[in-house]
C-alpha cells in the first residue's frame, strides 16, 4: 500500500524542480570579455543590461555584428564585424531594425541637415541603455542642444492627445487579454497605427503630424469602441453573476435557518 | 414574542421561499446549457452559392453544401442547369448521380429520381426538392 | 397530493424505498453534537458534480491536439455562448475543490476521526485527495498555453531525479522526448477517462467505509466517550441522534451553496486569480517564459525541492511525509481524540499548518 502512496505522491509533486529561468540574451563573448574591462571598454555591457535591448534580447552583435561565439574572431570585419558607426552613418546603422521610423526621419529636417551636425538618433534616444521611448525625450534640454524649444514643443503639443489615446488602448488591450478574450486583431491595428504615429512624427513636421494624426486617432477609436463594447458586456456577466451569487448566499441563509427549526425541535 | 409560529410551519414557510431561489437558480443554470449546446449558425451558411460554370460538366453531377445541406447541380443539356437538393425525400440519404442513365439513384432504398428531381420509382414519396439557378457570365448563382 | 402517493407506492411496492428512507436516510442518525465541518464531504461530492458536468460541456468543443487545442480553448472562451462561464467553471472550481478537500483532511485530523478502526477511510480518503492532484496535473496541460507546457516540462523533469530509471522514466511519462502531442494525448485520456473512472470508483469505496463503520462524533463537549476497542466488528450507533434527512441535510445544502457562491465571486469578481500571463500565451517550445511557478497547491513540494541539496533528497522527504500522512491511523493508535488531550499532536498539527503555508509563500516570492 505505502508503494502506491509514494508513486501518487511522486506523481502529484512532479511539479518539484527548480524552474529553469531561462536568459532570453544568452552571454556572449562579447559579453565574457567587456563586462570584465574597466573604463569606456566595459560600460557598454552594463548600460546595455539596463536597456529596452537587452529585455527584447537583442545583443551586442546584432548591431555590431561580428560572431558572438568565437573569441579569437569575434571582432573581425571578416566575420562582419562593425564596431562603432560615425555620427553620420547612426540612422543607417538603427535603420537596419527601425525601418519605418528610419525613412520617415532621413526625409525630415533632421535627418536632412544630418551632415552640418543635424540630430540623429542617439542624440535623443542614447545609445546603449536605450528605454523604450516615451514623449518626456522631446525636452527643452534635450532640444537646445541644438536650436530653440518653440518648434519642438509645438510638436510635443501635437502628439500628446494620440500618445494618450496609444497608451490608453494599449492598457485596454492588455487588460482584456488577460481576462481571456481574443485580442489578436485589436492587438494588430494598434501595433501598426503606434508604427504609423511613430514614423510621423520624426518627420518633425507640425503641419504633417497635425494632418495625419487624425486618421490614426480615427483607427486608435474604432478599437476603442470595440473595448467598450467588450466591457459592456463584462460588466453585464458580473451584474448576473451577482444575481446568482446573491440566490445562492439566500439560499445558504434560509437553509441555516431551516436547520435552526429543526434544532429548535430537536431539542424540545 | 408576538404570536407563536411552531418550527413546522417556520420550515413550511422557509421551503416555499427555497423552493422559489431554488427554481431561479435552476433558470439560471439551465440558460447557460441550453445556449452552450444551441446550434450554431456558422454551419447554416448563406442563402446564396456562387460557383464557376466550369465546375458543371455537361452530363455530370457537381455536389455543394446549401444552407448545411447537400445539394446537386446539374447540366442535363448543355447550357441548361438545375440545382436539387441532394437530400432523398424518402429517409434522408443523399441520391447517387447515375452517368449512364441520367437519373439518380438513393442508395439506402433503390429510390429513383429523373434529372429534374422527378419521382421515377421506388419509396421517395416526393420529388427532390429544387433551387433556383442563375447564370450570370460565368459564374452559377443558386438560391 | 393523491397523484404523488399512487406513484410513490408504486415504486415502494417495487423497490421498497419507504423503508430504505426511514433505514437510511431519516434512521440514519447523527451525533447531536455534530457540527459544521461534517458538512465538507457532501460539498466536494457536488463540487465533483460540477467539474463533470462542466467537463462535459467542454469536451464537446475542445480539440486535444498540439495544433489545435489552444485556439479550441480561445474559441470555447470567446466564440461558444456561455462557452467562457464553464470554462472558469472548471478551471476555478478545480482550485475550490482542492481547498475543499484540504478544510476536509484538516477537520478531520483534528477531531481525530480517523481514530476508531477507520484507517480504511482515511487511507481511500487520501487517496482520493492524491488522485484530485493528478486530475488538477493532467488537466493543466490540456488548454496548450505557454503555462500548460512549461509546467507539464518541469513536473514531469523532476521524475528524472530518480536514480537508474530516472531518464527513461521521464520519457516514459512523456510520450517521448520531450511534451508534445503524444503527451496531450495520454495526458488528456487519463483526465477525461482514466482517473475520472477511479476517482468515482473511490468515492464509492470511500463512502463506504464511512457508513458502513458509522459516523464518528465530535471529540467536543461532554457528551465524548472514548473508542473501545472491541475484538469484532461494530457500528457505530448513535441512538437518540439527529436524522441525517431532512434534519442534518439542510445545513449540508447550505454549506454547498456558500461554496457555490464563494466559487462564482471567484468568477465574476476575481476571474485572474489563478491565471498567471503565461496562460493566455500558446505553447511555444522553444521559449521558456520567465518566473514559471506551479498551481499554489503544489508550491509547498516545488519549494522543498529547492530546499535540499539535491533533488533525490527532495523527492525522498516529500514521499516520507506523504507516506507518514498516508499511514498516519496505522501509526497513531491511541484511543484519546480530544485536542485538550493530545497537546504532542496538536502542536505538530498547527506548526504542520504554519510550514506548510511558509514554504508556499517562500516558493510564490522565491
Amino acid at each position: 500500500m505505502s508503494r502506491v502512496v509514494i508513486w501518487s505522491f511522486l506523481i502529484a509533486c512532479f511539479f518539484g524542480l527548480s524552474a529553469p529561468s531561462v536568459v532570453i540574451a544568452a552571454d556572449t563573448v562579447c559579453i565574457e570579455c567587456h563586462g570584465g574591462q574597466p573604463g569606456s571598454l566595459g560600460v557598454p555591457v552594463a548600460d546595455w543590461r539596463t536597456s529596452i535591448h537587452s529585455e527584447n534580447g537583442v545583443s551586442c552583435h546584432d548591431c555590431h555584428g561580428g560572431d558572438p561565439t568565437d573569441f579569437a574572431m569575434a571582432m573581425s570585419p571578416e566575420k562582419g564585424f562593425l564596431g562603432a558607426p560615425e555620427y553620420t552613418d547612426v540612422p543607417a546603422f538603427c535603420g537596419r531594425c527601425h525601418v519605418g521610423v528610419s525613412d520617415a526621419y532621413q526625409a525630415g529636417a533632421h535627418g536632412q541637415a544630418i551632415e552640418s551636425g543635424g540630430a540623429q538618433c542617439v542624440v535623443c534616444h542614447g545609445n546603449h541603455a536605450i528605454q523604450k521611448a516615451n514623449l518626456d525625450l522631446i525636452n527643452e534640454e534635450a532640444c537646445s542642444q541644438c536650436h530653440t524649444y518653440e518648434r519642438a514643443a509645438l510638436i510635443r503639443l501635437s502628439l500628446v492627445e494620440t500618445d494618450t489615446m496609444v497608451a490608453k488602448v494599449e492598457h485596454d488591450l492588455d487588460r482584456l487579454y488577460r481576462l481571456g478574450f481574443a485580442v489578436d486583431d485589436m492587438q494588430g491595428t494598434l501595433f501598426s497605427q503606434r508604427n504609423l504615429f511613430h514614423q510621423i512624427f520624426h518627420g518633425v513636421d507640425v503641419e504633417r503630424v497635425r494632418a495625419e494624426t487624425a486618421d490614426i486617432q480615427a483607427e486608435l477609436s474604432k478599437v476603442g469602441t470595440k473595448v467598450a463594447a467588450i466591457d459592456s458586456t463584462v460588466g453585464q456577466r458580473k451584474l448576473w453573476g451577482s444575481v446568482v451569487i446573491a440566490l445562492f448566499v439566500l439560499a445558504g441563509v434560509i437553509f441555516l435557518l431551516v436547520r435552526k427549526a429543526y434544532e429548535e425541535e430537536e431539542k424540545g | 414574542m408576538t404570536t407563536q409560529v411552531t418550527p413546522p410551519q417556520r420550515r413550511k414557510f422557509l421551503f416555499i421561499m427555497l423552493a422559489g431561489i431554488g427554481a431561479l437558480i435552476g433558470a439560471a443554470s439551465a440558460w447557460p446549457v441550453f445556449r452552450f449546446l444551441s446550434p450554431s449558425d456558422a454551419g447554416s451558411g448563406s442563402d446564396q452559392v456562387l460557383m464557376p460554370r466550369s465546375d458543371v460538366v455537361a452530363g455530370k453531377a457537381h455536389f455543394f453544401q446549401y444552407r448545411g445541406k447537400p445539394a446537386v447541380v446539374l447540366q442535363p443539356t448543355p447550357g441548361v442547369f438545375v440545382a436539387l437538393s441532394a437530400v432523398c425525400t424518402h429517409l434522408g440519404c443523399v441520391v447517387a448521380w447515375q452517368e449512364q442513365a441520367g437519373e439518380f439513384l438513393c442508395p439506402c432504398h433503390g429510390g429513383r429520381f429523373s434529372a429534374e428531381g422527378i419521382v421515377l420509382g421506388g419509396p421517395p414519396p416526393k420529388p427532390l426538392e429544387s433551387l433556383a439557378v442563375l447564370l450570370d457570365g460565368d459564374q452559377l448563382k443558386i438560391g | 397530493m393523491q397523484p404523488i402517493k399512487m406513484l410513490v407506492d408504486y415504486i415502494d411496492v417495487r423497490l421498497g424505498v419507504r423503508d430504505l428512507y426511514t433505514k437510511e436516510l431519516n434512521g440514519y442518525l447523527l451525533p447531536r453534537n455534530v457540527n459544521a465541518w461534517y458538512t465538507l464531504g457532501a460539498v466536494i461530492v457536488v463540487l465533483f458534480i460540477l467539474q463533470i458536468l462542466s467537463g462535459i460541456l467542454l469536451l464537446m468543443f475542445y480539440v486535444p491536439d498540439a495544433e489545435k487545442a489552444f485556439t479550441s480553448v480561445q474559441y470555447i472562451v470567446n466564440e461558444v455562448p456561455f462557452g467562457w462561464l464553464f470554462r472558469m467553471l472548471h478551471a476555478i472550481g478545480a482550485n475550490v475543490i482542492v481547498i475543499a478537500l484540504l478544510l476536509h483532511m484538516l477537520s478531520v485530523l483534528f477531531m481525530g476521526s480517523y481514530k476508531g478502526r477507520r484507517e480504511f477511510t482515511w487511507l481511500s480518503g487520501f487517496i482520493i485527495f492524491n488522485l484530485t492532484m493528478g486530475l488538477c496535473l493532467t488537466g493543466y496541460l490540456l488548454p496548450w498555453s505557454q503555462l500548460s507546457f512549461w509546467a507539464t516540462t518541469v513536473a514531469t523533469d523532476a521524475a528524472g531525479a530518480i536514480p537508474v530509471v530516472g531518464d527513461y522514466l521521464v520519457e516514459f511519462l512523456r510520450g517521448g522526448p520531450t511534451v508534445g502531442n503524444q503527451t496531450l494525448g495520454r495526458f488528456f485520456a487519463l483526465h477525461v477517462v482514466g482517473m475520472p473512472l477511479i476517482l468515482l470508483g473511490l468515492i464509492g469505496v470511500h463512502l463506504f467505509c464511512v457508513k458502513r463503520r458509522g459516523i464518528s462524533s465530535p471529540p467536543f463537549g461532554a457528551e465524548y466517550s472514548g473508542n473501545e476497542s472491541l475484538p469484532f466488528f461494530e457500528h457505530e450507533k448513535h441512538p437518540g441522534g439527529i436524522p441525517f434527512f431532512p434534519n442534518y441535510f439542510v445545513k449540508d445544502t447550505a454549506v454547498i451553496c456558500f461554496f457555490i457562491a464563494f466559487m462564482l465571486a471567484i468568477i465574476f469578481y476575481a476571474p485572474g486569480l489563478f491565471f498567471p500571463e503565461s496562460a493566455f500565451q500558446p505553447a511555444d517550445p522553444f521559449l521558456t517564459p520567465p518566473h514559471i511557478k506551479p498551481e499554489w497547491y503544489f508550491l509547498w513540494a516545488y519549494q522543498t525541492l529547492k530546499i535540499f541539496p539535491s533533488e533525490i533528497i527532495g523527492l525522498g522527504v516529500q514521499g516520507l511525509f506523504m507516506t507518514f500522512l498516508a499511514l498516519l491511523p496505522f501509526i497513531d493508535r491511541g484511543p484519546e481524540r480530544r485536542p485538550g488531550k493530545r497537546p504532542l499532536f496538536v502542536t505538530c498539527y498547527v506548526l504542520g499548518i504554519l510550514i506548510f503555508v511558509a514554504i508556499s509563500v517562500w516558493g510564490h516570492y522565491s
